[in-house]
């Protein structure tokens, strides 16, 4: 889950990273009392779950309150990098000596987190570890000891920052890596770390992205996660425990695995076919993962006459067929199918029978084979109407 | 030893009494796979299809002398369950649970190296040794044993492709599933390396899909050490492409990742891929 620029900010200062003074506003209104109340300067920057916002137009600076408030109105409703803006942050503008990078994930390859740091922040920050690698100085963290404070220093003294601003630098990494860890972070990114003429060092832009498998941990932030989902039918497959992924074909593709899901989807296209979507409901199947799942494909096929058969690989290995029937059986409860629905099983021949058995009046059709199945799924696609087949 | 486990690997099985490990425990034993005890905290004293059941890894590992875990426990408590198997000294786990946060990942990953602890998972179906010994639930009893291993980032293709292979009557020297997450215990990489020495493995496939830098780097390896034959599919080769997490992701991944990527990598060391899963067949069979 991707946090807004605003909630990231909010916990970098319960954190103790010092942000821009500002407040998040919905109304040109708000935006007026906003700037009035820094009393200087603002930046207005569009509130969107996308980077390239500068770019694209989404930042800009008023001297009055009134602009201010007249440039919210403009940006209010604009579609951003795919994203509506439905609130932006209004902060005082900040006067910049100057910018670094600082950033902390994990890198896979070591599976470990890593800092990053440079000197040349900014939006050029991408082009400049291309160009000039070395301007990028970076180290891997022992996440059973966390990052200590001579790990920060050491790092920081790489990009040529002494007394004071080493010091300041130093600190704000170690707590950048506290929101890392508390927040079971993916990401978390400052650019740019802002210094200003003062001295004061302030995080001008905040990347947060939360490990989805983390949520448990943080239960009150299950509903921002739901929301934070722009498409219906992600938000959806979310609330039911399955990843989907909205494509625009007419063949809806399910399976309890990312891997198999991707593999029929090469298939579907390599056979000519157009995949709709695709539906991952994760390995160990629960009756009610697999009906949420079923379900929401049969919902999506209601609202979207584009879609015209559903297709379920399931392996047997991991969940019962048991679980796979019933959930079948009670998501066309839920949902009466008017589309067909394909199932494939893999596994035990002995449980896809028994699957098979337990599908027997449901109107599901069972394939015998992958192949067997995503070629009849691309006829049944092609056919030109969807009246007529009888399920 | 075969890779990681053979024939007389005794197994422990974590969340013994759990609902899918119940099940995957009954396909081991019909594998005759050796499995000595269980463990679920609150349940010692108590059996499963004859095994004991034990409140603690510890208590398990008094009685008996364990070489392999199997981790069923949820999500939320599959970091203290490796950390407790790392513990009791046990030399190898197959994390089988999926959905597992991130920075449980990094930290078993970071403990099982300090304590020497090799493993695979989570998000695995686990491993098989054909004719020897299954720990997980892959389930391809129609394998027979021979020279062809399976390394697989999925799990439920870990199941499909020995299937589909065992039809055609390839013999196969392991299969094992890497896990699907971005931080695994054992990368391919690191399982290509037992491969080099394992003398029953002549041939290789490599299952990958889009995401993280695991096969261009088991590509790059293979070009410069390695000596037997190898296959490649990667899966998701239509799929739209993955969002990229942030700059510090897009600096360290610096291109890598997409399937281009990871097939042109495979294509440079003179790796054959396979288009799609039902073309993986007819290239194993190359091989033999």
């Amino acid at each position: 889950m991707r946090l807004y620029e605003y909630e990231g900010k909010a916990i970098f200062q319960q954190c103790g990273i010092a942000i821009p003074r500002g407040s998040l506003v919905r109304t040109g209104k708000e935006a007026l009392r906003a700037a009035t109340a820094i009393g200087k300067e603002v930046v207005i920057k569009s509130q969107i779950l996308a980077g390239g916002r500068g770019k694209a137009g989404g930042i800009k600076t008023a001297e009055t309150p009134e602009n201010a408030a007249k440039i919210t109105q403009e940006m209010l409703g604009m579609e951003l990098e795919g994203y509506k803006v439905n609130s932006l942050l209004v902060e005082e503008k900040l006067d910049i000596a100057n910018e670094l990078y600082m950033g902390i994930t994990v890198d896979d390859e070591v599976g470990a987190p890593i800092a990053m740091i440079s000197a040349a922040g900014g939006i050029e920050i991408e082009e400049v570890a291309k160009r000039k690698p070395g301007r990028i100085v970076s180290n891997y963290i022992n996440p059973l000891c966390g990052m200590r404070s001579y790990e920060a220093i050491n790092l920081i003294c790489q990009i040529g920052l002494t007394g004071e601003t080493l010091l300041s630098a130093s600190k704000i990494l170690t707590r950048l890596y506290n929101v890392f860890t508390t927040y079971d972070a993916r990401i978390v990114e400052i650019n740019p770390l802002v210094t200003t003429s003062e001295g004061e060092m302030i995080a001008a832009d905040a990347r947060c992205e939360i490990d989805d498998n983390s949520l448990f941990r943080h239960p009150e932030w299950h509903d921002l996660r739901i929301q934070h989902i722009d498409n219906p039918w992600e938000r959806e497959g979310v609330k039911g425990g399955v990843n989907y992924v909205d494509l625009d074909g007419d063949i809806a593709l399910m399976a309890n695995s990312a891997g198999v899901a991707m593999s029929l989807l090469d298939i579907i296209k390599d056979e000519g076919g157009d995949p709709a979507c695709f539906l991952d409901t994760g390995g160990a199947l629960s009756k009610e993962r697999m009906k949420n799942g079923i379900a929401l494909l049969l919902r999506k096929a209601k609202s979207d006459p584009h879609v015209k058969v559903i297709l379920v690989y399931t392996s047997l290995v991991f969940s019962l067929p048991d679980t796979v029937a019933g959930g079948i059986i009670e998501a066309i409860k839920e949902v009466p199918a008017d589309i067909p629905i394909m199932l494939i099983s893999g596994g035990e021949e002995e449980r896809r029978k028994q699957v098979q058995e337990l599908l027997k009046d449901s109107g599901v059709k069972i394939c015998p084979s992958v192949e067997k199945g995503v070629r009849e799924a691309i006829v049944i696609a092609r056919q030109e109407s969807r009246n007529g087949y009888i399920c | 030893m075969a890779i990681f486990v053979d024939k007389d690997t005794n197994v422990l099985i974590q969340g013994i009494t759990g609902r899918l490990a119940a099940v995957q425990t009954k396909i081991m034993l019909d594998y005759q796979t050796k499995i000595v005890a269980g463990v679920t905290p609150g349940k010692g004293g108590q059996t499963q299809f004859g095994i004991p059941v034990y409140d603690s890894v510890q208590q398990a590992a008094i009685k008996h002398r364990i070489d392999a875990s199997v981790i069923y426990v949820p999500a939320s408590f599959v970091q203290d369950a490796a950390f407790e198997a790392i513990d009791a000294g046990i030399r190898f786990m197959v994390i089988v649970t999926d959905w597992v946060p991130l920075h449980s990942e990094i930290k078993i990953k970071a403990y099982a190296e300090y304590k020497g602890t090799r493993y695979i998972g989570p998000n695995t179906m686990g491993m098989m040794i054909p004719g020897q010994t299954s720990l997980g639930g892959v389930l391809a009893p129609r394998v027979k044993p021979g020279g062809i291993a399976i390394v697989c980032r999925s799990g439920a293709l870990s199941n499909e492709i020995p299937s589909r292979l065992a039809e055609q009557d390839v013999k196969l020297s392991v299969v094992i599933g890497l896990g699907g997450d971005s931080v695994v215990g054992s990368r391919m990489l690191d399982v290509l390396k037992l491969l080099k020495e394992d003398e029953q493995t002549k041939g290789v496939l490599l299952v990958g899909e889009i995401g993280g830098t695991m096969e261009e780097e088991a590509a790059e390896y293979i070009k410069a050490h390695f000596n037997k034959k190898v296959v490649a599919f990667i899966a998701g080769r239509t799929a739209p492409r993955g969002k990229v997490m942030g700059h510090a992701g897009a600096m360290i991944m610096s291109g890598r990742g997409t399937a281009e990527s990871k097939i042109k990598a495979f294509q440079l060391a003179g790796i054959p891929v396979a288009k799609n899963l039902l073309e993986i067949p007819s290239l194993v069979k190359q091989m033999t």
